[in-house]
């Protein structure tokens, strides 16, 4: 199937497959592309840092600190940063962003849903 | 630009006393005694061979007394000759008054300095800015100090000993930076008190054996002293404090930004109050001296520290004067692009201290 500006739709997963996973990891053309499941919302990231390279969704998915006042410490986003696994970095897995520099992202991809189908566009 | 805008203003130029008793009439009866017993109190320096002085031998005023215990010669003899409009003045012998263990001494020494600072060397000539001495280790105190001395017109930064028990972003330190925030002034740190007094050993690792090496590691506590004040938010809780580091050297500053950059990003989470890069911070709020400056073999490589840097309003011109490892103006910073120099030089100390315009009235003697 051919969707948005002409990208090709690839079947990657059903909703179903995650189970009780956050995560799935898929190939797509020979590219480790990592499914993310944050809330009700799915989005597909390699699964590559650009810091270091490192298999990015190896790491956790969790939340962290909030930006906060001088010596206050606000935990938040439960679900929604992916940490790596080398080096730390957090990622907001909604946009891609490193949070402690948003300039640096994570590659990502296009995911649409389908009924149960998620489909990829590349 | 005007003619009347200063052209070198030297941040470090040590005022001295003639002896102990200048300060008499400044200090308590109560601490006369102890005064005279034991001066600022706070230990010997480490040893070198004996050959070595730490003022320069040819600094002894004509008319007798200590290297530097003479407004008058100073300008003769250093101000002048070099053309230095300013000479923000940072004491002799006396910062480590925060490292006795009778908080009340350090107290009542600084408070007497000030005084005398203010009686003296500033009303010598307005070539003079003084700077505000504290007790780092009463910070209660320190505060009252800044408040007392803060509004005066020729005082123009506070200033504290590098030597510490602590490291100075810790949050018992923070009165200290809201008052001087509030007063405008920024907080000089001054080396020398490493491993003196009851400030913990130089390095990790304890004492170095002797002065030589002491002296080659001073960085280390300013490295400790810039991240400490960056990490805990200071910066943030006070974003209008400017932080000068005399006389620690700058070669050090971009391999403790990268550092501190890249563990930003994976370590973040326990700093959440940081709302940019560590090094913006330190570009922002850190300002360095010159002196003893770094001489690489290759004098390229200094400015490509500095370029490293990427803070031209930084750095600031100082020569330690009247001590051994003194930078001559006209010769320590040749290496560096001329309008970075001038940057060092003046503007940068201009911008810093308000210090646009000459010196007025009685500035020649």
């Amino acid at each position: 199937m051919t969707g948005r500006e002409g990208k090709q739709a690839y079947p990657v997963a059903r909703v179903g497959d995650f189970g009780e996973a956050d995560r799935l990891v898929v190939q797509v053309k020979n590219v480790e592309i990592g499914l993310f499941k944050v809330g009700n919302d799915y989005y597909a990231w390699r699964n590559l840092c650009p810091h270091a390279a490192a298999p990015i969704c190896a790491g956790t998915v969790c939340g962290t600190m909030l930006p906060s006042g001088v010596y206050e410490h606000e935990f938040g986003r439960e679900g929604e940063i992916v940490r790596c696994p080398w080096h730390n970095w957090e990622f907001d897995l909604r946009t891609g962003e490193l949070l402690a520099d948003p300039s640096v992202k994570l590659r990502g991809f296009e995911l649409v849903r389908e009924g149960e189908e998620l489909h990829l566009l590349l | 630009m005007s003619d009347n805008r200063p052209t070198m203003i030297d941040t470090d130029v040590h005022n001295s006393m003639t002896g102990k008793q200048d300060l008499l009439p400044y200090l308590p009866k109560a601490y006369h005694q102890a005064w005279l017993a034991y001066g600022a109190g706070y230990g010997g320096s480490y040893l070198g061979t004996g050959a070595h002085s730490v003022t320069r031998r040819d600094a002894r005023p004509d008319g007798g007394g200590p290297p530097a215990s003479d407004p008058n010669y100073v300008i003769r003899h250093h101000l002048a000759p070099y053309g230095i409009d300013y000479a923000i003045l940072t004491g002799s012998g006396i910062l480590g008054i925060s490292l006795v263990s009778d908080p009340d001494y350090g107290n009542v020494i600084a408070r007497a300095y000030n005084d005398w600072l203010a009686d003296t060397w500033l009303k010598a000539s307005p070539r003079y800015k003084g700077s505000i001495l504290i007790n780092h280790s009463d910070p209660q105190a320190a505060v009252q100090e800044i408040e007392r001395m803060g509004p005066h017109p020729d005082m123009v930064q506070v200033i504290m000993c590098s030597g510490s028990r602590n490291l100075f972003g810790q949050r018992m330190f923070h009165p200290i930076y809201e008052a001087a925030e509030r007063h405008g002034l920024p907080v000089a740190i001054h080396p020398g008190t490493e491993g003196r007094g009851n400030a913990g050993p130089p390095t990790p690792s304890g004492h170095p054996t002797r002065y030589f090496e002491w002296h080659n590691i001073i960085p280390i506590n300013y490295m400790s002293h810039v991240n400490s004040l960056v990490c805990e938010g200071v910066f943030e809780k006070f974003p209008e404090l400017k932080f000068v580091a005399i006389e620690g050297g700058f070669a050090w500053l971009p391999h403790l930004m990268w550092r501190m950059d890249k563990n930003y990003k994976g370590l973040r989470d326990q700093v959440p109050w940081l709302k940019c890069k560590p090094s913006e911070y330190i570009r922002g709020h850190i300002l360095l001296t010159t002196q003893p400056i770094e001489e690489p073999d290759d004098p390229a490589h200094l400015g490509q520290i500095l370029d490293m840097i990427g803070g031209d309003h930084m750095i600031m011109y100082s020569s330690d004067y009247p001590h051994w490892d003194f930078d001559n103006p006209k010769v320590a910073l040749r290496s560096i692009r001329r309008e970075l120099r001038q940057r060092i030089f003046a503007d940068n100390a201009i911008q810093l201290y308000g210090l646009s315009e000459k010196p007025g009235e009685g500035a020649s003697v």
